[in-house]
């Protein structure tokens, strides 16, 4: 449908999903997947090691530790992202302020960056990886994993050969929630990023209301929902939720 | 073993560090809570609870809990029902069609939130319902229903059907075996549904600023002025409105508890 029109006895066209690629929406969109595969990584990689410590070494704390993790969720999402502005803010921020005050060093800011806002994703989405990961990382049966260490393999080989895999339903939950929450995520880039990121779904919204371009936000957001189901409904389908809960 | 000594230092050192990351912004929010001045200059001059007293004064304080309450109680009893009957659908029977209902469920949960918000608002306005406080129930019902059912569903996984056809040979009605065999199995599931209904609610902003119209719930009024007119007001009544929920969840959690420890003895 054209521009600034909206009546569903108009003529049909695709020109919009072309539009989409040609006129700087590849930026937004790019930005959202960019940003949910990268605090995916992050998050499996700052959750891995804490699993691992969470479930073999921490003992009688596991469970104290994994409440004061799982907490945080239960605070409203805008309230730790605004908490998490005040403590970057340069100058009179909670960081800047007490650097400054303390030991005389004054520092710059991330605040306003697309790094702040990445920042921001990982703190968000972090318990979401932890604790899917956490019920994988318990799938290992640690007599596996000496067994292969008599055999002689080395630490790495121990990862990718026996941990890896064992704990994959785990860390593929884990993962495919985090991404999903990603992309829709908008809340990050809006209160840590500033001005510097535009995401898909910050994209659509202005479309929407400021451009009056509905057609084209429409557009948008179908191709969002297509390249989500197109990475997540392949990965649904090979995981077995019923081996998983039988457990 | 000095070589272990070391690496159980630093696997100490790791989850203090992760603990630290989940946790400095919540404390950043009580700290600047206690400034009286409208710009953020930290270490304060002056350390007061003025904001909490102006807070706790202002009718405005009261008003937005309200809103929010009133949403979310609706949002937990609707979503809870119909979140409950789903799951049946969604893993207890096996029928026709069912493959579909489990996809087409999910599928809200992809829509981008802040876009299903603006697209409940255009229908809405379409039909001619003028936005309050209850369609902000029914835009959080899109999201919350899917959510809930999907965490009863889970309970239905490991749900022993045989335990119902024995209790209807032994002569249970339908309504018994309902209430004695299949309503304490999925329990656990319907509890998180309606702990999780509640907060999702409760804190949900992408959805409420679309379609609350006149009535401001918690976020989207914390949202607004951290944007246009921030004063150490927002972050108290942040605080404030975190320790209701977490109240009311505590209140609901021993509620529950003491129930089923009165009804505990009786069966």
């Amino acid at each position: 449908m054209p521009e600034r029109t909206f009546e569903l006895t108009s003529a049909f066209t695709v020109e919009n999903y072309a539009t989409a690629f040609t006129e700087g929406y590849a930026r937004p969109l790019m930005w959202s997947l960019i940003g949910a595969v990268m605090t995916t990584a992050i998050c499996a990689v700052l959750a891995w090691p804490s699993a691992v410590i969470l479930h073999r070494h921490a003992g009688r704390w596991a469970t104290v530790v994994a409440a004061l993790i799982a907490l945080p969720i239960f605070i409203s999402e805008s309230v730790r992202l605004f908490g998490m502005s005040v403590f970057m803010m340069p100058r009179g921020g909670i960081l800047a302020g007490t650097l400054n005050a303390v030991f005389g060093i004054q520092i710059g800011s991330i605040l306003n960056t697309s790094s702040a806002a990445l920042v921001g994703m990982v703190y968000i989405h972090l318990p979401f990886m932890l604790f899917p990961l956490l019920l994988g990382i318990s799938l290992i049966p640690m007599d596996r994993i000496e067994a292969a260490k008599d055999l002689g393999a080395n630490r790495w080989q121990v990862f990718r050969e026996v941990e890896l895999p064992l704990a994959a339903p785990g860390l593929t939950i884990g993962a495919l929630l985090t991404f999903v929450l990603c992309i829709g995520a908008n809340a990050e880039a809006a209160i840590l990023g500033g001005r510097s990121v535009t995401v898909i779904t910050t994209a659509i919204e202005q479309r929407f209301s400021f451009a009056q371009d509905w057609p084209m936000g429409a557009a948008l957001t179908v191709l969002v929902i297509a390249i989500t189901a197109a990475i997540v409904l392949p990965v649904l389908a090979k995981l077995d939720l019923n081996r998983l809960t039988r457990r | 073993m000095s070589e272990g000594r070391h690496t159980a230092a630093l696997r100490t050192l790791w989850i203090g560090v992760i603990l630290a990351f989940l946790y400095i912004p919540i404390v950043s929010v009580v700290l600047a809570s206690l400034a009286n001045t409208r710009y953020m200059r930290f270490p304060h001059r002056v350390w007061s609870v003025d904001a909490y007293r102006d807070a706790l004064g202002s009718f405005t304080t009261w008003q937005l809990h309200t809103i929010s309450l009133s949403i979310a109680v609706s949002v937990v009893i609707v979503s809870t029902v119909l979140g409950t009957l789903g799951a049946v659908a969604f893993a207890r029977y096996d029928w026709r069609g069912r493959r579909w209902f489990q996809r087409l469920l999910v599928l809200p949960i992809f829509f981008p939130q802040p876009v299903l918000g603006l697209a409940l608002l255009l229908s809405f306005t379409a039909v001619g319902i003028s936005p309050s406080w209850k369609t902000a129930v029914v835009a959080h019902l899109v999201w919350i229903v899917p959510i809930v059912t999907l965490m009863i569903s889970v309970r239905f996984f490991g749900y022993n059907v045989a335990q119902e056809e024995a209790a209807y040979d032994l002569g249970a009605t339908h309504f018994q075996v309902v209430r004695e065999i299949t309503l304490p199995q999925i329990w656990p599931g319907v509890f998180s549904g309606i702990l999780f209904g509640f907060l999702l609610s409760w804190s949900n902003l992408p959805l409420s600023v679309f379609t609350s119209g006149p009535d401001t719930p918690l976020p989207v009024w914390r949202f607004t002025r951290t944007a246009t007119n921030y004063s150490p007001l927002v972050p108290s009544v942040a605080v404030i409105g975190t320790v209701v929920s977490a109240l009311i969840v505590i209140g609901a959690a021993l509620l529950l508890w003491a129930y089923s420890r009165v009804r505990a003895p009786a069966r």
